[in-house]
């Protein structure tokens, strides 16, 4: 199973062009899309999850074309929102339920069994007689995620989940996710680096409606060994290694300034180089460094 | 100044809302439309204050029914949009966020009703309107409504909204809010003011004023055109109270609103107790924190086949449909209202379930014409349930998105189909609850009433057959409406119109059935013929409107929103993409609507013609204009009326082979016979015993004529024979004819026959519609005074009639005349009948399986008045043969049948001894089906409708079947045997004598008490406020003047000179006045009552029936002390006045001389309902206050003038009082304030 998107674009009525001829496939495993806020992720999700109507371009998973069949792409999807909202006075249990129904699992027994594991799962057992209203914000998450999980889905859109969760929590779920995309597409947006660096098999980064690079995260590493440079410099001084240096990234670290410069050479002047990591490759992407292969 | 700050731009944001300018339109273009649709009749002008007046409140009403939007976004909008944390962490005190806010709300609400003055005035001084029917602009009538009617309306109802909306945080209370407010205030206060007759507290509930526009009612156009609302007595109270309940929920709010994040969306709970949740909530906190390592377990989560079969999208429609039911369930509106006012209305049935005092038998038949209202009526209280559809259908498609869990709903395998039907479902069962309650309801009240014959399956039938798919159909609209317009406030809104469209239809209109949306040609249910008349047409008309609904659930499921994507263009373009899927559904609603549509539109316009109202009235105009020429043709009369005729109930269909027998009964020749027949109605095989060829034959405005080759001279008779066909093509958009039923058939005279000559009475009445239709005007009807109309005697002839009927082997066919002959033929059963004395013109056919039960009344002989017939023109039919008396019923309606048979024959007695004696064999009274609770008279036989039986008198109460058999037995001599002219008044000489008849029979049979009880009874509805305007009795042109004043004026008068002399008159106007033009009038009434009365009160019988008289007495000082005699003197003061009023209202005051009874009596003892009457005398009377000093021998309790109500005095409370002893103190001198 392959998630194919050719040539995608949307714009809203109010002028933003949300996706520009975005093209990516997406293979079985956990895919990290990263970009920060309003680079047009969750449009991408939301399309990707029947919500939202492209203006052009096609989008097929296996034989099913997802633009068209969205009755067919609800019957493997599982989607987590970036933000939802849930009935205040229902129960887990119930609700969860009543999802499992509504995602064509009619038999009761097996219902019975599914919910049990998946609040188990999620650790919301010991909770599901608690009504909703009361659940607490990562709670309310997980149990997203138990509805998201019904029916063993072979599409995964989880819309930056790990927003309201505590780094034990992420942590987990990640796991969860990444157990998940043994065989399944699990399609993971974020604006936080570590979430893909850690479990994604492969990762895109979105700014402002593009696809800026779509890579192994580790070959991406790769890919900028030896040309990542790191220097502490004093703030007042910054303005002068901007100019004379590709600067990817700042980081204040006990008061003082790290700079990370992109440099394919030994610039000197006190820099020395560093193991790149996925942040590296995130900025240097981001900062609009022209680099020829794309897709590494 | 935050608050400033806050309403300004609270203003402006609603200002910005397309909903606030949709409001303003409508009000705006309601004023307009509704100065511009209605037709005021009696003089009032259209800004006449009262008429400014009611349509504020009607226009309030419609405001507290819509616009409880703007005050619940007010309230509660920072919530909505989950601003609260921004706004309430601003600094901004509660005191000037919720002032800002609630002032805005309130001053946009004034501002909507100005808006209505301002459609007023565009409606009063645009273009097109007729400035005759304006006063001169005056300021005070706008600004006195607008400031006491809908200023104190809106701060109540804004307030009370307000408050309903912030403390429950959802805008959406504020609509609730105002369903409160128009159960409490209209269904509550109308309930307590007219059901309960509670004055006081039902006026104080009373927000909108309706109170004030029922009190209007009694107002003269004179009064309506000047007279201003004014901040007095009990309104000036219900302003003030409604002001404190304004202030007091506002402070409500104050105090319980909080400007805190609350987690959980509290919903209803406005007043409940929140610990045990809060205890919940803190637990969660501190656990979550010992959780978390344990959280997202390694489970392996069991891994089933999804499977996607129809039974799988079964189960989803049916899980939806629970959720839809628990939500709507499990809100405190949803069953709570339904199931009250059901149990209220079965409880309170002793109110309602009574006639003029009478109770009713709780027939389910009866029962359920409470329980049953059509869908497109608002006189019933039954109208919460089609609001709460609207308000519940736009909760259940706004649900998952009000919650924000609608990205997870819409992403699941679940069909838009599914997702709609779901909720359809859903609704569907809170309906079929409330039908059940319905249900109960009746049950209640049958066990309420003592009756216990439980007809559940005719509940079913009626509520869960008739009712359910109304509301089913009905609901299935609005939640297409919400789901095409897809913005909650502006669909409610869309919703509510199409709700006012079904009910105002015939005010716009539209009277075709097949534009009005789930409508039918309506049914009921009667026991003696079930549903069946009705059944056919309106499964037709239903199975019309449910295939438009599926073509409608199948647009809405193609526009079902399922995504972000909400503007139109991709609404449209989703839903080219289902048409994929949803092509064969279209496809068959379509082909649904097209062949019923197709069937039904044959029925109504190809086999029936479809007539709209202004074409009954075009083809009564038609006729007139026509054929009024031959007005005045020399016409033969008709002599003897012989009938064939074959009833088919189970066809619906009858013949009628009639032979008319027509004499010239004039001096000069007839060349040309003239027909008046029914419009549409072909008549056939027409032949006559000599030539005759057809001049014109007018099938489609009913009129015919033939021209005699040889002329039919003074003396001669001819024969006519046709066929009359009654059959049913199918049936017309006004249903189907009720003539030839299964059970109950009913052919009348005038519905079928053709008359001889010209009707003038087909003509139209009213003046408006006469000049519309550029007629000349005429009066209603002849003036007293026009001579001509006197010898207009057509409808006082006489006939022979014979009849041969033949129906059903099960039925009895009853026709006028003494049963000949009864024979049965094959599967048929046959009737003959001949009447041995001449009868008018006016004779019904029945069928039905009827149970009879008889009696027989034989005439004394020798009785006194045979002198004074011995002259009459008809002396030999006047014999004294034995009377058979018959009741034809339908077998379970025998409770009446023996009181009936009684009453008759005490009747007959009492009149044939009084009036005259009985000209007929035989006496019959027939019931037909039918709600009404009068009875018709015709000659020999009276008809029924079933309602009539349904009632219940109890031994110590009004007999009134007893009453209306005796006063339709009077119209045997007073209508029929007098005839009067169709001028003014005579109503009088027709129903005026006739109850003033049946209260001498009451009072001869049943005793003085109970004539006593019938006159209270009757006298209150002078309570009811009612406008002075009238002519005086003798020119008396309506019902109230017909049944009520004109008794009360013969009681009145024969309470002065003795009931003798009065009998004497009408004796001696049935003698000089026989049924030969110059037919009789009031005026030979008045001179007959005047031969009987003495000079000194020729006065009363003047202000009784020549003027129009309204006395004003009042009795001041009533005070007594112990002589030393051991006497008792009374000492009264009383005033008196009279009046006399004219038909425009205008009151004149005459001077007095009146004999008047001045009465003191004795304190009322245990089990009597009035005290001892220990003086009772009349005393001449003037104008102005008088002082009596009376001696009597007990003490007195109560004391006064007129004590028995004779003279009409529209305050008959303060006439007595209650006499106070000299030297005691009287505590309570002054009763209260209200």
């Amino acid at each position: 199973m392959e998630l194919q998107i050719n040539n995608l674009s949307k714009t809203y009525s109010n002028g933003v062009q949300a996706l520009k001829d975005v093209n990516l496939t997406i293979p079985t495993g956990l895919y990290g899309l990263l970009g920060p806020n309003g680079a047009g992720k969750s449009t991408l999700m939301r399309i990707l999850a029947t919500l939202q109507e492209p203006d052009s371009g096609t989008i097929s998973l296996g034989d099913i074309d997802v633009l068209k069949q969205k009755n067919e792409v609800r019957k493997t999807l599982g989607y987590l929102p970036q933000e939802f909202g849930v009935y205040p006075k229902s129960r887990a249990e119930d609700l969860l339920n009543h999802f499992a129904i509504l995602k064509g699992i009619a038999d009761r027994r097996a219902r019975k069994e599914v919910v049990e594991a998946l609040l188990k799962q999620t650790n919301l057992w010991d909770k599901r007689r608690q009504k909703l209203g009361g659940y607490s914000g990562g709670m309310k998450q997980r149990f997203g995620v138990a509805v998201a999980l019904l029916g063993n889905p072979k599409v995964m859109i989880v819309d930056e989940p790990t927003a309201g969760l505590d780094p034990a929590e992420r942590v987990r779920f990640l796991n969860l996710l990444s157990e998940l995309g043994e065989n399944s597409v699990v399609i993971l947006s974020t604006h936080i680096v570590e979430d893909v660096s850690e479990l994604c098999t492969r990762m895109a980064i979105i700014d402002q409606g593009q696809i800026l690079i779509e890579a192994e995260p580790i070959k991406a590493i790769e890919g900028l060994k030896g040309k990542i440079w790191r220097k502490i410099i004093d703030k007042t001084v910054l303005p002068v290694v901007e100019r004379e240096h590709k600067v990817i990234s700042t980081k204040l670290l006990s008061g003082r300034t790290v700079v990370h410069i992109y440099s394919t050479e030994n610039p000197g002047n006190g820099f020395e180089v560093v193991e790149p990591d996925l942040e590296d490759v995130y900025f240097k992407t981001m900062a609009g460094q022209p680099e020829t292969p794309t897709v590494l | 100044m935050k608050c400033r700050e806050i309403l300004r731009f609270e203003i402006r944001y609603l200002l910005r809302h397309f909903s606030t300018w949709l409001l303003f339109l409508v009000f705006l273009v309601f004023g307009f439309i509704i100065l511009r649709l209605v037709t005021l009749t009696d003089g009032t002008n259209y800004n006449a204050p009262g008429t400014i007046a009611f349509f504020t409140i009607f226009a309030n009403f419609i405001w507290v029914v819509i616009g409880g939007g703007i005050a619940g976004e007010a309230a509660t909008r920072d919530f909505q949009i989950n601003m609260h944390p921004l706004s309430f962490t601003a600094p901004v005190s509660k005191r000037s966020y919720l002032g800002g806010r609630f002032l805005a709300a309130l001053i946009l609400n004034l501002m909507i009703l100005f808006f209505l003055y301002l459609g007023f005035l565009i409606s009063l001084y645009g273009p097109g309107f007729n400035p005759e029917f304006r006063s001169p602009f005056r300021f005070a009538s706008y600004l006195t409504n607008f400031a006491y009617l809908a200023v104190p309306t809106v701060v109540a109802t804004t307030s009370i909204q307000f408050t309903f909306a912030a403390l429950s945080r959802r805008p959406i209370a504020g609509y609730l809010a105002s369903i409160a407010i128009i159960i409490f205030s209209q269904f509550g206060g109308t309930t307590v003011l007219y059901a309960l007759d509670w004055k006081v507290t039902g006026g104080l509930m009373d927000l909108l004023g309706t109170s004030i526009a029922a009190d209007m009612e009694g107002w003269s156009p004179i009064e309506k055109n000047t007279r201003l609302i004014r901040l007095e007595g009990l309104w000036f109270w219900n302003r003030l109270l409604w002001f404190a309940i304004a202030v007091g929920v506002l402070a409500l709010t104050y105090f319980k609103f909080n400007m805190r994040h609350v987690t959980q969306n509290s919903g209803w709970n406005l007043f409940r107790r929140r610990s045990a949740e809060k205890l919940s909530k803190g637990k969660t906190s501190s656990e979550t924190a010992v959780e978390k390592h344990r959280i997202f377990q390694s489970i392996t989560v069991p891994k089933f086949p999804r499977n996607f079969r129809f039974a799988t999208y079964v189960r989803q429609v049916l899980a939806l449909a629970h959720t839809s039911f628990l939500v709507v369930a499990g809100s405190r509106a949803g069953l709570t209202i339904v199931a009250i006012l059901a149990i209220g209305t079965g409880l309170f049935a002793t109110e309602y379930m009574q006639f003029f005092g009478v109770p009713l038998y709780a027939r389910t038949e009866e029962v359920l014409r409470i329980l049953t209202p059509a869908l497109g009526t608002y006189k019933t209280h039954w109208i919460i349930i089609p609001l709460l559809i609207i308000f519940y259908a736009s909760e259940l498609i706004w649900r998952e998105r009000e919650a924000g869990i609608n990205e997870l709903y819409d992403t699941v395998p679940v069909p838009e189909a599914v997702a709609f039907l779901g909720k359809f479902l859903g609704m569907a069962m809170v309906i079929a609850f409330w039908m059940s309650f319905l249900m109960i309801a009746g049950i209640i009240n049958q066990l309420i009433m003592g009756y216990y014959n439980f007809e559940i399956l005719v509940y079913v039938k009626a509520l869960f057959g008739f009712q359910f798919t109304n509301y089913l159909l009905f609901a299935l609209l609005i939640l297409v409406i919400h789901v095409l317009v897809n913005q909650k406030y502006l669909g409610l809104m869309v919703a509510l119109g199409a709700y006012g469209f079904i009910l105002f239809t015939p005010t716009l209109g539209i009277e075709h059935k097949m534009l009005i949306y789930a409508s039918d040609t309506g049914w009921s249910y009667s026991d003696m013929s079930g549903f069946d008349p009705f059944l056919k047409p309106w499964l037709w008309f239903k199975f019309y409107w449910a295939s438009w609904s599926f073509l409608l659930a199948v647009i809405a499921m193609l526009f079902w929103v399922r995504s972000r994507e909400s503007e139109f263009g991709a609404r449209i373009y989703q839903a080219r993409h289902r048409l994929g899927n949803y092509k064969p559904a279209l496809i068959i609603a379509l082909i649904l609507v097209l062949l019923s549509g197709g069937f039904v539109f044959y029925n109504t316009n190809i086999r029936n013609e479809y007539l709209q109202k202004s074409d009954y009235m075009e083809t009564r105009v038609e006729y007139e204009r026509h054929y009024s020429k031959y007005k005045s043709a020399v016409q033969p009369e008709m002599a003897v009326t012989k009938l064939h005729v074959e009833i088919y109930p189970e066809e619906n269909s009858a013949e009628i082979h009639a032979t008319y027998h027509l004499v010239n009964r004039s001096n000069v020749s007839i060349d040309s016979l003239h027909f008046t027949t029914i419009p549409r109605q072909e008549i056939e095989n027409v032949s006559f015993d000599r030539q005759a060829s057809p001049v014109v034959i007018d099938d489609k405005l009913g009129y015919r004529i033939y021209f005699l080759e040889e002329p039919l001279n003074p003396g001669d008779s001819i024969l006519m024979k046709f066929l009359v066909n009654i059959r049913q093509h199918g049936f017309s958009n006004d249903g189907v004819d009720l003539s030839v039923i299964g059970n109950g058939s009913h052919i009348k005279r005038g519905d079928w026959m053709p008359t001889i000559g010209f009707d003038d009475d087909r003509r139209l009445y009213e003046e408006r519609d006469r000049e519309k239709f550029g007629l000349p005007v005429r009066p209603i009807r002849p003036s007293l005074y026009d001579v001509e109309a006197r010898y207009d005697d057509r409808h006082a002839q006489q006939i022979n009639f014979e009849a041969v009927i033949g129906t059903a082997k099960d039925q009895i066919a009853v026709a006028p005349g003494a049963l000949q002959r009864e024979w049965t033929k094959g599967d048929r059963r046959y009737f003959h009948y001949a009447t041995n004395a001449p009868i008018h013109n006016d004779y019904a056919i029945f069928s039905a399986q009827y149970a009879v039960r008889e009696a027989e009344w034989v005439p004394e002989p020798g009785e006194n008045f045979a002198e004074i017939f011995a002259d009459s023109i008809q002396p030999s039919n006047r014999t004294s043969k034995p009377v058979k008396i018959q009741v034809f019923y339908h077998p379970e309606h025998d409770e009446n049948i023996d009181r009936m048979l009684k009453s008759a024959k005490v009747s007959m007695e009492y009149y044939s001894k009084e009036f005259g004696p009985y000209p007929y064999s035989h006496f019959r009274v027939l019931e037909r089906p039918g709600p009404g609770r009068g009875m018709h008279a015709e000659p020999m036989t009276i008809d029924y409708a079933s309602g009539y039986s349904l009632m219940n008198p109890q031994p110590d109460g009004l007999d009134l079947p007893y009453h209306i058999m005796s006063h339709e037995v009077a119209h045997q001599w007073w209508g029929f045997y007098l005839s009067p002219a169709t001028v003014e008044g005579s109503g009088v000489l027709v129903e005026s004598l006739a109850t003033y008849s049946a209260m001498q029979v009451v009072e001869e049979a049943l005793g003085y008490e109970h004539l006593m009880r019938y006159l209270s009874q009757m006298r209150q509805e002078y309570e009811v406020p009612r406008s002075q305007a009238a002519p005086p009795l003798l020119r008396a042109n309506n019902s109230f003047l017909n049944y009520r004043k004109g008794p009360f004026a013969f009681y009145v008068l024969r309470n002065y000179i003795g009931k003798d002399r009065v009998n004497d008159a009408l004796r001696q106007l049935l003698k000089e006045k026989p049924s030969e033009p110059p037919l009789p009038t009031t005026l030979d009434l008045y001179r007959e009552l005047q031969a009987v009365t003495p000079d000194t009160l020729q006065y009363l019988v003047k202000d009784l029936f020549a003027e129009n008289t309204f006395w004003e007495l009042k009795t001041d000082v009533a005070t007594t002390k112990k002589l030393e005699t051991g006497m008792w003197q009374v000492t009264l003061e009383v005033k008196a006045r009279k009046i006399a009023v004219d038909s425009m209202g205008i009151e004149t005051e005459v001077p007095m001389k009146d004999w008047i009874e001045i009465g003191v009596y004795a304190p009322r003892e245990k089990d009597k309902s009035s005290g001892k009457e220990i003086y009772l005398k009349k005393h001449r009377i003037n104008s102005g206050k008088k002082r009596f000093i009376i001696n009597v021998s007990e003490e007195p309790n109560n004391a006064g003038i007129d004590p028995n109500h004779l003279l009409i005095d529209l305050n008959l409370q303060n006439n007595t009082r209650k006499v106070k002893i000299d030297g005691v103190k009287e505590e309570e001198e002054e009763k209260g304030i209200l």
